[in-house]
């Protein structure tokens, strides 16, 4: 909650301060002299020299593995810099390689719209899933002990969820405009631009081919998530980091729920908790929901946003809400802490997090 | 004589000997799980305590480093922010006219919830330094700093101004100066109100170092660790660092008492 407000606070004055031109000019023209230097090095030369200066950004709490497997790769120290909820450390030069996910960050340094930084094409992206270091990222999971029981429920649920998906995949700026008016936390031009982006994350995998069927769980990018949450997930108890290290793909996932025939709903009414707060990132749910697909399967589903310090992970565990949306690495994390969570549909296929520099 | 001796020896005992009793319970229904079953939560959410020291013992270089990450930061920040309060709270006794609204805004100011400091502070402290723990440290070094001002303030206020009847009339009729009136008279009335402060300020400055590492850029610190665990869902390891905040809590209030003792002895005698 705390953090949550602090987020909103930061994002509030990260408003302000693209507005004000001339800081923004002030630190361009600075940059201006060594931008031709800075165009002409490789990916492999801006990670190096970033690294070295202790200017590659990352948020942490679990969503540092890939920068980290990154760094590693070019023989780097893992250590970066806690970043904000906004891009004013990236604005202000003091991250000169910040992470941003593709559908969220890399749309407001870009962008001009309410809350953009209007960077344009003067900035550049190294892209995780060409890099070979991509984790996959949002998914829908439940307790195994709630699948074994309620198998009906949970196939009916991610059945609808995903034909929700497939709908706003194809119509994009309708499912933006659901979820504006479902009470998103940003602007409708950010939403629409979030909504093009997440659609190429559900429609793309790690290797660049098309996939069709939403929600597939791809072993061999599950298996290359898990080989790199082994290597990156630092537990300091013993007994979790054994439970980690011996854990193989059975116990985090299972695609049984993404086919055969629907029966009846054990259980009618469920919810599922966001990982963040309202915005396109989820819009398949709430598509789901405004389109009736819910209802066709005969479930009610409340959907829960989260945001600042929410655990989903923790919530769907405890019971308090059925299924949640949360990363595979988090997924992992926790189970290797005793929690017993499953991912039932994998419905981003590749990774959405680049390191953005200035060109 | 002997009696009351004695009776007072007892009192000093089960002073002692009832709060030590009550945690001894408490560890045991924790242990037990009964404590479990009352808060209807899990072993997961709240591990046991043989679990948390195992975590502990496991990983003391991790914590120590953490530990001292914290304490490096609440200590320097209390010492500057309690001198700075005394200097404020000498120049509001020197001048009354500022003085009484001075302490209203310092008291406003106290009010603030460090979360919200410490996202200001934060985006003031960007040009402190290229380095990283430099500019982190500075941050949450004026925090802690901030937080403690105001109780010192305050409290210094009383201190120097709620003289004994008829002292200042005393002093006055020796022709002492203002600056002698400040040194022999006012000050030393304001120890005790020292200690008064320190004892709200030092439970607050350990929070506020605390929550100020959640928004630091550099990840260090035994308060973003419990906050990176929770996150993480990794609770044992939570509970290790909320085990080794409290010991930090407790340790410098021990601290704090033991001192105010041998220094208020010391002036009675």
């Amino acid at each position: 909650m705390a953090g949550m407000l602090a987020a909103a606070m930061l994002v509030s004055l990260a408003g302000c301060n693209s507005e004000g031109s001339s800081s923004s000019s002030g630190s361009s023209s600075e940059s201006s002299s060594a931008s031709t230097s800075a165009e002409d090095m490789t990916d492999e030369e801006r990670i190096i020299s970033a690294a070295q200066a202790g200017k590659i950004g990352n948020w942490g709490l679990g969503n540092e593995y890939e920068v980290q497997a990154l760094l590693t790769k070019y023989g780097q120290p893992t250590d970066y810099v806690s970043m904000d909820f906004t891009m004013d450390q990236f604005d202000q030069d003091v991250i000169t390689l910040a992470s941003a996910m593709t559908y969220n960050e890399l749309g407001l340094v870009q962008n001009d719209y309410e809350g953009g930084y209007g960077y344009g094409d003067s900035v550049g992206i190294i892209d995780m899933n060409d890099e070979g270091v991509a984790m996959l990222e949002d998914m829908i999971f439940c307790t195994k002990t709630f699948a074994k029981e309620n198998p009906n429920t949970v196939r009916a649920f991610v059945s609808a969820s995903l034909k929700g998906w497939a709908y706003a995949c194809e119509n994009p700026e309708e499912a933006a405009e659901i979820v504006y008016a479902a009470g998103s936390s940003v602007s409708s031009d950010h939403q629409a631009y979030m909504a093009s982006e997440v659609k190429k994350l559900c429609e793309t995998d790690t290797k660049g081919n098309t996939v069709t069927n939403y929600g597939n769980i791809d072993d061999e990018a599950m298996q290359q998530t898990l080989d790199l949450a082994k290597q990156y997930i630092k537990l300091s108890d013993s007994a979790a980091n054994e439970k980690l290290q011996s854990m193989t793909l059975d116990d985090i996932r299972d695609a049984s729920y993404l086919t055969g025939e629907l029966g009846t709903p054990e259980k009618t009414d469920v919810s599922i908790q966001l990982k963040w707060l309202p915005q396109a990132q989820f819009m398949g749910y709430y598509v789901a929901e405004a389109k009736g697909y819910y209802d066709e399967v005969g479930l009610n589903v409340t959907i829960i946003p989260g945001g600042g310090d929410i655990g989903e992970t923790t919530a769907v565990n405890n019971g308090t809400v059925d299924f949640g949306v949360t990363w595979v690495a988090n997924l992992i994390s926790a189970n290797a802490s005793g929690m017993d969570l499953v991912n039932v549909a994998q419905v981003y296929q590749r990774s959405g997090l680049v390191l953005v520099y200035k060109k | 004589m002997d009696v009351k001796k004695l009776k007072s020896r007892l009192a000093s005992v089960t002073a002692v000997l009832y709060p030590l009793l009550f945690g001894v319970v408490l560890i045991a229904l924790w242990q037990s799980q009964i404590l479990h079953k009352l808060l209807n939560t899990t072993t997961l959410i709240l591990p046991l305590p043989t679990r948390i020291l195992s975590v502990i013992k496991d990983n003391l270089p991790a914590i120590a480093a953490d530990t001292w990450a914290t304490v490096s930061v609440i200590l320097p920040g209390l010492v500057l922010g309690s001198i700075i309060g005394y200097l404020l709270a000498v120049f509001a006794t020197n001048s009354p006219r500022f003085g009484a609204t001075g302490l209203t805004i310092i008291a406003a100011i106290s009010a603030i919830p460090t979360v919200a400091l410490a996202a200001v502070i934060l985006q003031w402290t960007r040009d402190v330094s290229t380095d990283v723990d430099v500019r982190s440290y500075v941050m949450k070094l004026i925090i802690v700093t901030v937080v403690s001002v105001a109780s010192m303030t305050l409290n210094a206020y009383r201190g120097l101004t709620e003289l004994k009847p008829f002292a200042l009339d005393l002093m006055k009729s020796y022709a002492a100066g203002k600056m002698t009136v400040l040194l022999k008279l006012r000050m030393p009335n304001s120890l005790p109100y020292i200690f008064t402060s320190l004892k709200v300020s030092v439970p607050a400055c350990v929070i506020a170092a605390l929550v100020s590492e959640y928004f630091a850029e550099k990840i260090t610190g035994v308060g973003r660790r419990i906050r990176e665990c929770i996150l993480q869902a990794q609770y044992s390891t939570a509970w290790a660092y909320i085990v080794t905040a409290c010991v930090i809590g407790i340790v410098l209030f021990a601290v704090l008492m033991a001192s105010e003792k041998v220094v208020m002895r010391r002036r009675n005698s």
